[in-house]
Formats: structure tokens, sequence, C-alpha cells
């Protein structure tokens, strides 16, 4: 499923800017910009820089992240019920169908009030990055650290308790 | 005192001296003696010397515990809330407090005037075990001035707690009143005693019913607790009525262990009506005792076939409850009845020795050691240890003190 | 208790009795085994297959509820092998009402982690051992505390069957019950989540009605076979919990208490609870019918010897 390649093809690929997503039945890699800032969602945390162009080339299909919606068919049988190849959506970006906020209020009240709806478990952008890039670099053994990914600003360490906020080592309080 | 008495000393009984004037309070709290004398007996005394190191040892660190608090003073941690303050200080101190409405009970309400001797040694036992239970309450809690928060500013009337603190509460008042005859006797005065006399059927009944309540109510505290106390000692349906009916054997036992020590150190003020009928008396309760033990039993066996918990019974926690059973309950039950047979009141005294000590085997289990049986076992604080023992130890000296002056083992002579 | 004879004694106990059975004890006692939680309480699902134990919740709680630095930083993954008394895993705390813990499955290929908080109840065992009233179920399912009418008789941490509430033993002057309350203050009553959840990077923990996250729970154990085991924990548990669990491992691998049993816990205090009115009411005729036999019976005699 996974094929891993050099790094260095990956910078060999080679992108055709400023065109507009031609009517094909299933986009290419190439459509898409080589690298992606992801910072909309980061507080604690500096922007990941995401090297599309290089995890392209490391799976077999769109669909291995982007499920159905770049008109590749889908990894799941179970979801291939429904989307079949060529079957390509309207945004193939995660925010599209990923809220930034699952959880707020009007979210759950057009959740609950849809009795029909089919993709119940369906997280947030928050948690769909990270399980999606968490569950393959755990399997593939790449990094999985937070840190190795996107490092912490001064707000993240101030949480976090670290950095130049941690606690002094061997002041433990607390009782048994 | 004992040797003052051989000598021909004899203790405040009436409030005229031989000369026809009154004693003082103070010279009656000096049981007649001049205070040189006073001072020189309580000075000869070695268990003064003993306490005197306790003080010495247990005052600080009780006072440590005020004002470092409770995590400096015992192991009680998130997971064992309780220690030895609660453990022992409330759950043991109760039942063995249960005297006092066992005695009203018997003396008032049955109307068996030949307990009357012990009567008041009842209600004086049960009074002074609430109290210290309450005392332990409050160096456990720490916070004495919220007391009466489930009184008064925030009530949970469906908590078995609060049935627990309203009805202690009311019962320590219906014990005060029950043993102001004594003090007015003392005192000299005769309206209270009066009073007392004309509601003393309302006081006991009043007795039985929040004492029957409080001492299922410690034990229904428990049934809070279906994962975390181990099931030989857990029963929803039985718990309260096994710690109420403990508590009967275990109040009159009480009562027949310190009338036994009573008559040992501090013979001097017993007069010869309490002596002439202590063994009498010993082994009327012996009889009570049996009954109660013997009911506590079936209804402890009971409550193992209620839950189907034969199995437990031969782990390692079976094999201790089985301890329990034994030494703390069957084996006095047998001597009690051996005892009564033979008409043998030193060996209901050795019984009454093993109840109580089963008794508060039976709480210390309940509340500490079969707690958290899937977790840990949870030692005490060597610091929580000698505040317990320092307040158990104030506990008999203020025992010892009304004993040596209200006519609690004496009867008083020449009202007026 | 002061000025009571026998007529009024009798009288105050059946009135009281009347009163206790029909507003106080028993009518709250059986209401709470019927209560089944309210109708739109939100609740968690913690789907524990998701989580990576990055610490991200702990240290989002601590800067919520304001708490006390950490002993280690929220980032030192060295807490996950401490070991606390008798061998067991980090516990909350007065200092940290949430945390995550890290369990070794054998033959799982890699480890497990556990978030612990407060698991809300639908009927708490705190709240209902509470004599002061301290505790509150709220409309919204969280179960918060009123720390300024707490005696601090620590009966809640002897009831809960989690082991949650924790204690300031540290205070002299005023110890109190700390535990997670859901961010009722801050977030909850405001209809956001709670900050562990939001906090999240792995969206561990879903949050929504609880009936919506019982269904959703169903659901992803249907739609993954093989996954999940077939138990949404907290659904039944203690009368049911605002938060619940799946798992891939069974639950007690995994530190749960899978002996707890469906009933509430106040259901077992019931036993005892019942029989309060019945000696509220029959004692007080009982013993004054013994003692008017008993004298009736002394009298009889004195009358046959007397006439004897």
């Amino acid at each position: 499923m996974i094929r891993k390649k050099k790094k260095i093809l990956g910078m060999a690929v080679v992108m055709s800017l400023a065109t507009s997503f031609p009517l094909f039945a299933q986009m290419s890699a190439e459509d898409a910009p080589e690298t992606i800032e992801i910072g909309s969602i980061a507080e604690m945390y500096e922007p990941v820089v995401f090297d599309h162009a290089a995890h392209v080339l490391m799976v077999e299909s769109c669909s291995f992240c982007h499920h159905h919606t770049t008109g590749t068919a889908p990894e799941k049988e179970n979801c291939a019920k429904c989307h079949q190849e060529g079957d390509e959506a309207s945004s193939v970006a995660c925010v599209d169908c990923h809220e930034v906020k699952p959880f707020s209020s009007a979210n759950l009240k057009a959740k609950g009030s849809d009795p029909l709806l089919y993709h119940v478990g369906r997280p947030g952008l928050k948690g769909a990055y990270h399980q999606n890039c968490i569950g393959c670099h755990e399997q593939v053994g790449a990094p999985t650290g937070c840190q190795d990914c996107h490092a912490r600003n001064d707000k993240g360490d101030q949480l976090f308790h670290s950095g130049k906020y941690a606690p002094e080592p061997g002041k433990t309080g607390g009782h048994h | 005192m004992n040797k003052l008495k051989a000598r021909g000393f004899s203790p405040v009984v009436t409030h005229r001296k031989e000369d026809g004037s009154r004693w003082t309070v103070k010279e009656k709290l000096m049981l007649g003696l001049t205070p040189k004398e006073y001072w020189a007996t309580q000075f000869k005394n070695p268990f003064n010397w003993i306490i005197a190191v306790i003080y010495a040892v247990g005052l600080p660190v009780l006072v440590g515990r005020f004002i470092f608090g409770l995590g400096w003073a015992t192991h009680s941690s998130y997971d064992y809330p309780w220690g030895l303050f609660l453990g022992w200080g409330l759950f043991v101190m109760v039942p063995l407090s249960a005297s006092g409405f066992m005695m009203g009970t018997t003396v008032e309400l049955f109307g068996r005037k030949d307990f009357k001797s012990l009567e008041r040694l009842g209600l004086l036992n049960g009074l002074l075990g609430y109290l210290f239970a309450v005392v332990f309450l409050q160096v456990d809690l720490g916070q004495p001035w919220r007391l009466v928060y489930p009184m008064f500013v925030s009530l949970g009337p469906a908590a078995v707690l609060f049935l627990v603190a309203w009805h202690v509460a009311t019962y320590l008042s219906v014990q005060v009143a029950e043993l102001v005859p004594a003090f007015s006797e003392w005192m000299g005065l005769k309206k209270p005693k009066k009073f007392i006399k004309s509601i003393v059927l309302g006081l006991t009944i009043s007795g039985i019913i929040l004492s029957t309540l409080h001492q299922g109510a410690l034990g229904g505290l428990f049934t809070y607790t279906p994962g975390k106390l181990h099931p030989l000692w857990f029963s929803s349906a039985f718990q309260w009525l096994h710690f109420f009916c403990s508590s009967i054997f275990g109040g009159l036992s009480m009562l027949i262990v310190v009338s036994t020590l009573t008559k040992w150190f501090m013979k001097w003020r017993c007069d010869d009506k309490f002596l002439k009928n202590l063994d009498y008396c010993t082994l009327g309760l012996a009889k009570g005792c049996s009954l109660a033990l013997i009911t506590y039993l079936v209804i402890k066996i009971i409550a193992v076939a209620h839950d189907n918990e034969w199995g437990y019974l031969f782990s390692g926690w079976g094999q201790w409850y089985l301890f329990e059973l034994t030494a703390g309950v069957v084996a006095p039950m047998v001597l009690y009845a051996l005892a009564i047979r033979n008409q043998n009141a030193s060996l209901a005294r050795f019984a009454a020795l093993l109840a109580v000590l089963g008794i508060a085997l039976n709480r210390m289990n309940t509340a500490l050691w079969a707690f958290n049986w899937k977790l840990y076992q949870e030692i005490p604080h060597w610091r929580e240890v000698m505040i317990a023992i320092t307040v158990y130890t104030t506990y008999i000296v203020v025992y010892r003190f009304v004993l040596a002056r209200m006519p609690i083992v004496y009867s008083w002579k020449g009202d007026e | 208790m002061k000025k009571i004879n026998r007529r009024s004694f009798l009288k105050g106990g059946v009135a009281g009795t009347a009163a206790v059975a029909t507003t106080g004890l028993s009518s709250k006692a059986s209401a709470a085994g019927d209560f089944g939680g309210y109708p739109d309480s939100m609740g968690v699902l913690v789907d524990l297959t998701k989580c990576v134990g990055c610490r991200t919740c702990e240290a989002a709680c601590n800067k919520e509820q304001g708490l006390p630095a950490p002993d280690l930083p929220f980032d030192d993954f060295s807490v996950f092998d401490m070991k606390g008394h008798g061998g067991q895993k980090r516990r909350t705390s007065e200092k940290e009402y949430t945390l995550v813990n890290r369990y070794d499955i054998p033959g799982r290929d890699k480890p497990i982690f556990r978030k612990f908080q407060c698991n809300h109840c639908q009927e708490p065992a705190c709240l209902t051992s509470c004599f002061v009233n301290a505790y509150t179920k709220t409309k919204e399912g969280a179960v918060i505390y009123d720390e300024s009418v707490c005696v601090g008789c620590r009966t809640c941490m002897v009831a809960c069957p989690f082991y949650v509430p924790t204690y300031t033993y540290s205070s002299a002057i005023n110890p109190v019950v700390k535990k997670c309350i859901m961010c009722y203050d801050t977030r909850l009553k405001f209809g956001r989540p709670p900050a562990c959840v939001e906090a999240c990077p792995q969206e561990v923990m879903t949050f929504g009605k609880r009936k919506d996250l019982i269904n959703l729970g169903r659901e992803k154990i249907k739609r993954n076979p093989g996954k999940y085991i077939d138990h949404i924990y907290g659904e039944k548990e203690v009368g049911g919990t605002s938060w619940m669990y799946m798992s891939d491992v069974s639950f007690d691998q995994v530190g749960f208490d899978t002996h707890l049993g469906n009933q509430p816990i106040i259901s077992y205090v019931k036993d005892f609870l019942a029989m309060v009115p019945m000696v509220l009411t029959i004692w007080p005729a009982l013993f004054t019918g013994f003692h008017l036999l008993s004298n009736r019976k002394k009298a009889n005699e004195e009358k046959e010897n007397s006439k004897s």
C-alpha cells in the first residue's frame, strides 16, 4: 500500500503553476501545490510546512489521504459503496469537510438535527490532520513527536510548563 | 487512692462535712482531701506519669496537626480518605458506647431495677464515648466552625452521614440530659433532677430510636462502597444490621470491661451496693451479650449466604474474616455461655474483653484493612497513631475525673 | 430535645416521620433510583485507541482550571513510568484533575493510553453521599462542587467508585475537595466542550449529547468490525456516566474496574434508607408498649402479692 521512495524523487517533481484545475475525471498530484503551510489551527505551535509533493510519492493513491474527493477510487471497501472512481468532489481541501470547531454548538446542533447523517464520526480539522499524519507515521516509522512536525512557540512552552517555563528540578511537592 | 481508703479515708458522698458545714465545690473537686494531700496522691500514681509521657509527646503532635494540616499528621490519601481518627475514633468508639441506651432501656423501659447500680456507669460510658468520637471527628476535620454546616447551613438529608450527624448530635444531648441527675445531686440542685425524672421515658425511647439509627447508619456509610470494601465485610442488605446488632454486645461488653477496671483501680470510689451487685449485673449483662452475639453471628452468616460469598472464605481475606468471627464473636459467645452456666463473673469479664477487641477488629477491618482490598494496604503514620493515643488518653482522663467525683458508681447521700 | 415529654415526643416523632416519609429521605432516595440523567445532558466519548499520550489534555486542564505548576513539564514522558503507592499508576490529585497513563499490553504492537478524570456519573455517589449537599449534577451533565459548604468529611472520596475526588490535605485552615468539573464554569455552561477535549490534537474525545454519543459509539463499533471491544464503558456502569470509553483491549487491562455493576451506588444504600422511616414510626410505639407491658406485669404481681 505504501511505497517509500527516496525524497529526492519528490524534489524532481515539476509543478505547473498558474493553471486552473482542468475538468479531468481524476485530479493529478501535479495540480496540487508542492508545499502547504498548515497554520490555521496552530496556536501553540509554528505552522507546519507540509511537503505535499514528497508525500504524494509515498502513497499509491490520493485516496490514501483524500478519501474520495480527488476522484481516485476510495481505499476502503465501505466507502466505495457510494463513492466511485471518477466521482470527484468540488473541493479537496481538508477544511471544507473537517470543521475547525467540530464541537461548537452550531455544529452539534446541525449534526443532531440530521437523522440521516451518515458520516457521524467525522473528526474535526485538527483531529483529521493528526489522526491521518500520526497514524501513518507510526506505521512507517516516521517521526511522531509533537515537535518533529511543528516547533512549539512561546505560548506553547508556557502551556506545557516547558523550556524556560519548566518547573525547578527537584522541587516536587504535593501529597502522597 | 485505694491505699488511702484502706487507711480510713472516705471520699465525699454528701453535701455536709462531719461538722455539719457544706463542702464547697472546690473541696468536692479535691474529693474531700486537702490540696496538698490531693496532689500528693496524684503524684504517687504511676498511671499519671504514663499519661504525662503520652502528653509530652502527643500534645505537640496534636497541635502540629492543626498548624500543618492533615497531610502532615496522617497517611490519609486520595485512595484512603479515612484513617485512624475515624476508623478508631468514630467507628470503634461509637459501638463501644452503646451501653448508654442499652442500660437506659433495661432499667427505665423494662423496669429492671436490679441493674440500677450499673445504669449510670452505662450512661457515662455512652456519653463520654460519643463525646470523644466527636472530638476525634474534630481532629480529623480540623474545621470545628463548620461542624454546624450539615445542621443549618447546607442540608443533604438523603445522605447517610446526615443521619449520623443529626442523630449523634441529638443523642449526645439526650445523654447529657440523662446524666443531669448525677450532676445535680453532686451540685446539690434539685430541680433539674426532678425535671429529667419526669421525662426520662421520652429520653430513653428517643435514645433507642437515635441509637438504632445512627449505629446502623455507621454501617450504612459503607454501603456506598460496594466496589471498594471486600465483599465479606460488605453487605448492602445487612450492613446496618451488622453494625447495630454488634453495637449491642459491644456496648454491654465495654461496660463490663469498664466496670471491671473501676472495681480494680477505683474501688475506693465504689459503694457497697455497686460492688455487691457487680457480679450479678455482670452475669446479667453477659446473658444479653451472648444473645446479641448469637444473633449477630447468624446475620453475619446469612449475609455471606445472601450474596453467595462462600468462595471468598477460602482466600487469604476469608481466613482473616474467619479469624475475626472466631476470636471476636464465637469465642466470647462460648465463654459468655460458660460463664453464665458456672456463674463465673471473671470468665464473663474475659469474654467481654474479647468481644470488645472483636468489635474493634471488625470496625477497623471495615474502615481500613478490608477497605480498598484491590489496591494496597495503608499503614497509619506514627503521628496519626500518637494523636489517636493522646485523644484516647484524654478520654480516659476525663472518664476517671468524672467517675471519681459524680455519683456514678456510688449513691449520693442526703439530697437537699 | 430539651423540653420533651412523652406525648409531645410521640407526636413529634410521628409527625417528623410522616414529613420524612413524604418529602425527605425516602422520596429523594426513590427518585434517585429512577433518575436516568437529564435528557439533553452532554457527555464525552473517549476513544482510547486514538490517544498517543502527548499529555496536551493535562496541560490544557492545568491552564483552564488555574492549577498550580506541575512538578515536571507536561512534555516529560517519564511520568508514564512513575509508580505510586503499592505500584499504582499515576492518579489525579489536588493539582491535576486529569491525566493520561500508559499501559503496555502484551501482544499489542504499541502501548495504549488511558485518560483519567471525573466520569460525571448520572447518579453520582459523591453527590448522594454528601451530607451538606455540596455536589450538583447540572442539566448539562457536569458534577460540580461547592467548596464553601464542604466540611471535609471525605465521604465522597470513600463513596466514589472511580477514586476521583481528591482533597487538599496540605491545607490546615480550609481543606477542600478538588476534582474535574467538566470545565462547567468557564465552558460547559456556555455550550463549549471542556478544555481537554478541545486541546486534544488527536480528537480522542468526542463532545456531544450523551445519547448521541452512545449511538456514535455503537456505530463506530459496527463499522469497524473487529477493531473495538463490543462495549462502551460508562454507558451503563454504576447507572451510567457522562464520560464514556471505547477501547480495543479489554477494559480491565487499562485500569478500569469492570466489576462495578450497572446499579448506581445509591441503590446499595437504599436497604438502609428504607429502614429509617420504619424505625422512626414503629420504634416509639413498640417500646412504649414494651414499657407498659413490663410495668403492667409488675403491677399485677404486686396486686397478686397483696391479695395473698
